[in-house]
């Protein structure tokens, strides 16, 4: 069993009811495939970076679960046919995101193991964003390639 | 005159950083150009292993609309 998270922009027009039935749709679906929701995630609103079928904002939302290959391929087709859909991605934890999330919060994975059927739903819009420290430091390169810098400009 | 290069270092390495995850925009932004194409390594100092990642990690965010493909300036 492997660890997917798969992420959707569905459309913000919507009202947040259908936001929610479609949430648990995916959900259920999941679970139908024998697959176990491990985390449900709503980002919000927010602003595209290019436009989607002419639409400037879209709503984030994101599922983190476990199961076989075959969920991915059933989410992919159920995404598909849902037009309030604008985009989605899929991926499987790679190695290094597994590593990171073993030494980061140990304590918190096993009190996952412990509690499979919790589905904690976490609003990001009440939390702060981390702040890390790359903000402050300058990117060394600039100074040392002139020549890569100017063809930007150009 | 021999231009002495100032030896880089691998930000992320550095800082000890396992997994780039493409939802940090703020960190990806950094690592793209103005127009929005990738940094080359050899410009970045960011080292293979990293780059790979890097690489990775922005195009799922282009995916995902959370930076953009292409930046347009309007003259």
């Amino acid at each position: 069993m492997a660890i997917y998270e798969s992420i959707v922009i569905l459309d913000s027009l919507i009202p947040p009811k259908e936001i929610d039935s479609a949430m648990d749709r995916f959900s259920a679906l999941i679970t139908e495939n024998n697959g176990k929701v491990r985390q449900v995630e709503k980002w919000g609103k927010k602003r595209l970076a290019y436009e989607i079928q002419k639409k400037q904002y879209g709503f984030y939302a994101s599922i983190e679960f476990e199961g076989e290959g075959n969920i991915p391929v059933i989410l992919e087709s159920e995404y598909n046919y849902n037009d309030n859909v604008l985009r989605y991605l899929t991926y499987r934890y790679d190695k290094y995101k597994l590593k990171a999330m073993a030494s980061e919060t140990p304590a918190v994975n096993k009190a996952e193991k412990v509690e499979p059927k919790k589905k904690p739903v976490i609003d990001i819009e009440s939390e702060e964003p981390e702040k890390t420290d790359f903000e402050n430091n300058d990117i060394e390169a600039e100074a040392d390639s002139d020549e890569t810098v100017e063809e930007n400009k150009e | 005159m021999i231009r002495v290069r100032r030896k880089r270092v691998c930000f992320f390495c550095q800082s000890g950083m396992d997994y780039i995850d493409f939802k940090e925009e703020k960190l990806l932004l950094r690592y793209v150009t103005e127009q929005g194409k990738i940094i080359p390594r050899h410009t970045s100092g960011t080292c293979a292993k990293h780059q790979r990642q890097l690489a990775q990690a922005i195009k799922r965010a282009r995916h995902l609309a959370l930076i953009p493909f292409v930046t347009d300036f309007t003259r």
